[in-house]
């Protein structure tokens, strides 16, 4: 995934698909001739198209912009959009001592970036880079609505739109642009502070750190944004975001919270009942289906995820780049595995512990797929390889409670729920400690926000597991064992939930009034 | 929605790929497919008085999109972001619909018949029994220049009471009251152009780029200047400048006065200019005395030196400009800050040239409009209520006998208030304005209304706080829905026309002032044969003919061609409509000795100073997405989400000696009142001992707290400072 997308297109991969006059007419039929492109100079605010080796760029000038916000409304009325979704958006930063104060706005729309993530992470091929412009691309068909896109651009440019079902974004207004047409949030600027240029990629791969970045913004190297912002001469050095006390919980993904939580349930289930099976020939028949079972509810819901849960099966599509796809097609697998295997334990034929081996192992590397995805850069807290870690120790823990139940309490299955519960917590504390520590903005905030508004669910989170293990003592009742196995599920789901609305993503600077509230 | 629908929504299958679609359309280009339009109707925009020329996209009766009209002169295509979103008021959930009349407590749908039947009755009936100035009228800055002929002379000559002023007093009668004294006519001097052209551009109290930004396409247009903002606020446009000019509340006056004196002192002023077209620069010069440098930086807090290097850059400029607005307009001391502005303009020699120009950046979209033509500080035409000349050619005008033009003008907007708080004023026609927000020191203004026996209000959106209040309600059409013209800040007259019928049973207030007339019997002798907003224009094109207003050469045709001309344009000036046009280029005055009057001014600190109690410094003013007290961009959801409500700043120190934090909700304090739960905004662009509340949201209504202080003059309010305290709201909301 590291490799630059350009080069990769260039050296005649695959992997990424650069859209040509034919893909692209054939992708939006009412943007038609491509060739009109050729007429784009003709407007004399329009530079000449780009040629082999450049693409077309958003040019800010921020020394001009007077925060007027002309370029959003007219963003939305060119594109039909609801208030609530904004394409372009005008955030503000702040720096300086009275008299000597500035205020600078920002005015973004997408950067159409050199290695846009929201490409290379779309399972179904949604985004395409344009070949003649650079234009980053997506098409509303195409997309099933999974939001993955919004996770992996670090400047929040995609949106979801809940109404549609789908995922949309700023493409530079590409069919006015071909027609020789200005973008909308351009021709709007009453203060001309922002244009369209032509740049040459390799020179700005080169130097893109100088003018793409700018206090307020996420750094430019997660996916080398094209954007070039004319930052003032002077800025005093405190210069930085107005919204930076403005924190509040994301989005739950109830569905990707039932279909983390119980993948990874169904994972180490099977896990315990190959290790079972293979030490002490039991076949645990039932547990194997009910584990079995539980997959099938995670797999099910997960598409209640999706805003086109019709179109899941596209998923599969991108395996080959998106961790999203291999995620679903790791737990296709493992489910067909998971079902084979139970199968052959209620025939009891031969060949289950190779059966059971293979279960596993997919179902591991669909868990570690299923973690990994969520390595992505617009959220700073999920992107690490504590996310790996955080998710296999749940599979760990319940995989052990379940091993507790099945042997009756055995133990060595005790010493294994004790020994996955200390991994669970020392990963747990990792994670705080990371986020208490951070000076970054959205690490940091994270920790407040667990601290503030989320402090009873964060507490839930140590306490539930903590009477989990308390009852292991008494793990000879199989009261006490399902209730260690009830406490524990009921401890990560809280982790998981505040997994998802503990995250701050990154983003530009917005304004200083959130929408919500008051 | 059917069960298919909402399945195939739900599953994926239906994105809503039509409603999200693109077309081509012949004016916009390549588009969402909503917004292509059937045809395009030219207008002008209904906000504010830059002025700018728009085009409305109309498509199945509806106006789905508007667009900047690329060849106006005003904003060649470019709009703010009201504009941008003007058609969604049309729409508006709350627009007045039906006329309704308060009956046992409740206001109930009735017919224009009998609407305008009661309202001539209930009038009649308060003036039969109190007299006819018991009633009393006050109107807007929003209506067509055509409504405001109309209802001046339907009020003042059909309905017999003086007392009727419009909300212009709020915002602009302190430029009025400035130019006439100075200059012996209201009217502002320059051009737009002049922002392209003047070398110094000294903006005081304006901040232009939040309240007017297109006119901040000039300022860029402009490079060679020196932009100097004076503001007690870092605002946008104070970002924008060369130099700033962080002065102390209010001290303006004292800045002006001391550039005058070094002007003076070290001799930069135009002798010439002086001694041929200025009267009393003895007395001006006497009078500065006081307003040495160390004692205006004392002032106003600035270096001695920078007030020094202002003053003579403004006097050394080729072309030098001063634009203000509200920061000197909304003061006791308002009048006589502009007359020493326009001292300053005086002895440089700085107007009547291109670049050159002591102007009045105007409010609203037509605050001229009912300056001009208006009946209310003046008789239309900028003519004087005094002067019997005035009075006799007007009256030779209407074919009416001289007696019937009053001879001096009736109580101003804040003298009506106290009036029907005194009880003389017992019945009000409040038309188009919203005073329950934007009136200063609110509960006096709910104590007159409550003293009344009949309130009509006329607006175009209900409900409002005002006309929860009226008695009776009527329904008008808003902008976009009506013809006429408007009159931008540089005297530039346009185009308004209509794209859309009314909503409901909303009638233009040009119908509704005919139907009114019809009622009290004065139809024929005022309105003689009127049927439309035409008739009412060329009365007005041959009353303003020979005035320094003169619309004699002006035609609807003409303006729609070339989308607005400047006055003075007569019909000799035919060839000329589109070129910029000055005031006083000759140094000629309408004085009656023709030359301008300097006058003394002296500064006096502002009425209510902070004390132990209420330590701070309260200043109001505006944020770019929303247009006055929010009845239209309210209920626009762009602007809404892009400002949804109202904040408190406060510098960094008295945040920390407060023990506030960020996002806190406050009160803010004082003696006449409090706001509730303003959100803080902890920010280095206001001044430690000072505090900035936007007050266009009625939920967190500033006038709550702003007080009843007036300039002597222009009678227009003190909005800008008062003492106040801030304390933490209790219930305080959950913030992370």
């Amino acid at each position: 995934m590291e490799l630059p997308l350009l080069t990769r297109v260039q050296e005649g991969g695959d992997l990424f698909r650069l859209a040509t006059a034919e893909t692209v007419a054939t992708m939006t039929p009412a943007d038609g001739a491509v060739g009109l492109l050729c007429g784009a100079g003709s407007q004399s605010r329009l530079p000449h198209p780009p040629g082999p080796g450049e693409q077309y760029r958003f040019h800010f000038d921020m020394t001009k912009c007077i925060g007027c916000k002309c370029c959003v409304v007219a963003c939305n009325e060119q594109n039909g959009n609801p208030a609530d979704i904004l394409w372009r958006r005008v955030g503000e930063i702040e720096g300086g001592v009275y008299p000597h104060t500035q205020r600078h706005y920002l005015s973004m729309g997408c950067n159409h970036c050199l290695e846009p993530t929201c490409l290379t992470g779309c399972p179904v091929d949604a985004y395409s880079k344009d070949g003649l412009t650079g234009i980053v691309r997506h098409s509303a068909d195409a997309c099933i609505g999974c939001q993955y896109c919004t996770w992996n651009c670090s400047y929040g440019v995609p949106q979801y739109n809940p109404e549609r079902g789908v995922v949309g974004k700023c493409d530079m207004c590409y069919g006015r642009l071909v027609r020789g047409q200005e973008p909308a949030c351009a021709s709007a600027c009453p203060e001309d502070a922002i244009r369209i240029e032509v740049v040459k990629v390799a020179e700005w791969r080169e130097h893109y750190r100088t003018s793409a970045n700018s206090p307020g913004m996420p750094s430019a190297d997660d996916s080398i944004s094209t954007t070039h912002i004319q930052l003032p001469p002077k800025m005093p050095g405190d210069t930085g975001r107005v919204d930076l006390s403005c924190l509040r919980p994301e989005h739950a993904h109830s569905p990707l919270i039932v279909m983390t939580v119980l993948t990874q349930l169904s994972v180490g289930a099977f896990t315990s009942i190959g290790i079972l099976q293979a030490f002490s020939t039991q076949p645990h028949r039932t547990a194997a289906l009910i584990a079995l079972l539980v997959a099938m509810i995670a797999l099910a819901a997960s598409t209640l995820h999706l805003g086109r849960p019709i179109h899941a099966a596209r998923a599969l599509k991108m395996w080959r780049r998106s961790w999203l796809s291999r995620e679903v097609l790791l737990f296709t697998l493992f489910a067909f595995a998971a079902t084979a295997y139970s199968a052959v334990l209620w025939i009891g034929m031969r060949g289950a512990a190779w059966l059971g081996l293979l279960t596993v192992i997919l179902g591991i590397c669909g868990v570690s797929a299923s973690a990994r995805l969520y390595l992505a850069p617009g959220r700073p807290a999920w992107n690490s390889p504590l996310t790996l870690v955080e998710f296999w120790a749940t599979t760990a823990l319940l995989g052990a409670c379940c091993a507790s139940i099945l042997t009756l309490g055995a133990a060595s299955t005790r010493y294994a729920v004790l020994l996955a519960f200390g991994f669970a917590l020392v990963t747990t504390g990792l994670k705080l400690a990371r986020l208490a520590r951070s000076r970054v903005h959205e690490l940091h905030g994270s920790w407040q926000l667990l601290t503030t508004v989320l402090s009873t669910h964060l507490l839930l989170r140590i306490v539930l597991p903590c009477v989990g293990l308390a009852l292991l003592p008494l793990a000879a009742t199989p009261w006490a064992r399902i209730a260690t196995a009830v406490v524990m599920i009921g401890g990560e789901w809280m982790g998981r939930y505040l997994f998802f609305v503990s995250v701050v993503p990154s983003n530009m600077a917005s304004g200083y009034l959130t929408q919500e509230g008051a | 929605m059917k069960l298919a629908d909402w399945l195939a929504r739900k599953s994926g299958l239906d994105i809503g790929s039509s409603k999200y679609s693109y077309s081509d359309d012949p004016v916009l280009g390549f588009t969402s497919s909503g917004k292509c339009s059937e045809r395009w109707v030219n207008s002008t925009c209904g906000y504010c008085s830059v002025g700018c020329g728009m085009q409305l996209g109309v498509k199945d009766g509806r106006v789905v999109s508007v667009r900047g009209n690329p060849d106006h002169p005003v904003n060649l295509g470019k709009l703010c972001p009201k504009g941008l979103a003007e058609h969604y008021a049309i729409e508006a959930e709350g627009r007045a619909r039906y006329p309704l009349l308060r009956r046992n407590g409740q206001l109930v749908r009735i017919n224009w018949d009998e609407a305008i039947r009661t309202m001539v009755e209930q009038l009649r009936a308060v003036q039969d029994k109190y007299g006819p100035e018991s009633l009393g009228v006050i109107s807007t800055g929003q209506l067509v220049t055509e409504e405001f002929y109309t209802l001046g002379k339907l009020v003042q000559l059909g309905f017999g009471t003086r007392n009727y002023d419009g909300n212009t007093t709020l915002c602009m009668s302190t430029a009025v009251s400035g130019y006439k004294r100075s200059f012996g006519s209201d009217g502002p001097p320059g051009a737009y152009e002049d922002l392209e052209h003047a070398d110094v551009i000294l903006l005081i109290g304006a901040n232009i780029a939040e309240n007017h930004p297109i006119l901040c396409t000039r300022l860029e247009a402009n490079k060679a200047k020196t932009l100097i903002v004076a503001d007690p606020r870092v605002t946008k446009t104070a970002m924008m400048a060369d130099i700033y000019l962080s002065l102390k509340p209010r001290s303006d006056l004292a800045l002006i006065n001391a550039m005058l004196r070094i002007v003076i002192e070290e001799e930069r002023y135009d002798a010439n200019f002086i001694s041929s077209h200025t009267t009393g620069f003895d007395e001006l010069r006497a009078s500065l005395e006081p307003y040495t440098l160390e004692y205006a930086a004392q002032i106003t807090g600035l270096e001695p030196g920078m007030i020094r290097r202002t003053a003579l850059l403004y006097a050394n400029a080729n072309a030098a400009f001063i634009g203000w607005t509200m920061g000197v307009n909304h003061s006791t001391k308002g009048t006589e800050t502009v007359n020493a502005m326009n001292n300053l303009a005086l002895i440089t020699g700085n107007i009547g040239r291109q670049g050159a120009s002591p102007f009045s950046i105007t409010g609203q979209c037509n605050a001229m409009g009912t300056r001009e033509a208006g009946f209310t500080s003046g008789i239309p035409g900028y003519r004087k209520f005094e002067d019997e000349k005035d009075r006799q050619q007007i009256a030779d005008l209407w074919n009416l006998p001289v007696e019937r033009i009053p001879t001096g003008r009736g109580l101003a907007y804040p003298d009506i208030i106290e009036g029907a708080v005194a009880g003389k004023i017992r019945a009000l026609w409040i038309l188009g304005t919203n005073p329950l927000v934007s009136f200063p020191n609110i509960d006096v203004l709910k104590r007159a209304l409550d003293n009344l026996d009949f309130l009509v209000v006329q607006d175009g959106f209900h409900p409002t706080p005002t006309t929860e209040l009226a008695d009776l309600v009527l329904p008008t059409a808003i902008w976009g829905e009506k013809e006429g013209t408007y009159t931008n800040s540089e005297r530039r007259v346009s185009k308004v026309n209509a794209a859309v019928a009314p909503p409901g049973e909303a009638r233009s207030d040009f119908d509704i002032f005919l139907a009114v007339a019809e009622s009290l019997g004065c139809r024929e002798e005022l309105f003689p044969g009127w049927s439309d907003p035409g008739d009412a224009f060329n009365e007005w094109r041959r009353v303003s003919a020979g005035r320094l207003c003169d619309y004699s050469g002006m035609t609807y045709e003409l303006m729609n061609e070339i989308g607005g001309i400047q006055w003075p344009f007569t019909s000799e000036a035919l060839s000329g409509a589109s070129l910029p046009r000055r005031l006083y280029s000759d140094g000629i005055f309408p004085t009656e000795d023709g030359r301008a009057r300097l006058l003394p001014t002296q500064w006096a600190p502002f009425p209510e100073q902070p004390s132990s109690e209420f330590p701070l410094i309260l200043n109001t003013g505006r944020t770019v997405e929303h247009w006055h007290t929010r009845t239209k961009t309210g209920a626009i959801s762009i602007l809404q989400r892009m400002a949804p409500r109202a904040w408190l700043e406060m510098n960094p120190k008295d945040a920390q000696q407060l023990r506030l934090q960020a996002h806190d909700r406050v009160e803010v304090i004082s003696a006449r009142g409090r706001v509730s739960k303003v959100e803080l905004r902890i920010t280095e662009i206001v001044a430690p001992g000072q505090v900035f509340l936007p007050f266009h949201f009625a939920e967190t209504n500033a006038n709550q707290i702003t007080q009843s202080a007036f300039d002597p003059i222009s009678r227009e309010p003190n909005y800008k400072q008062c003492a106040v305290r801030i304390e933490k709201s209790s219930a305080n909301a959950a913030h992370a």
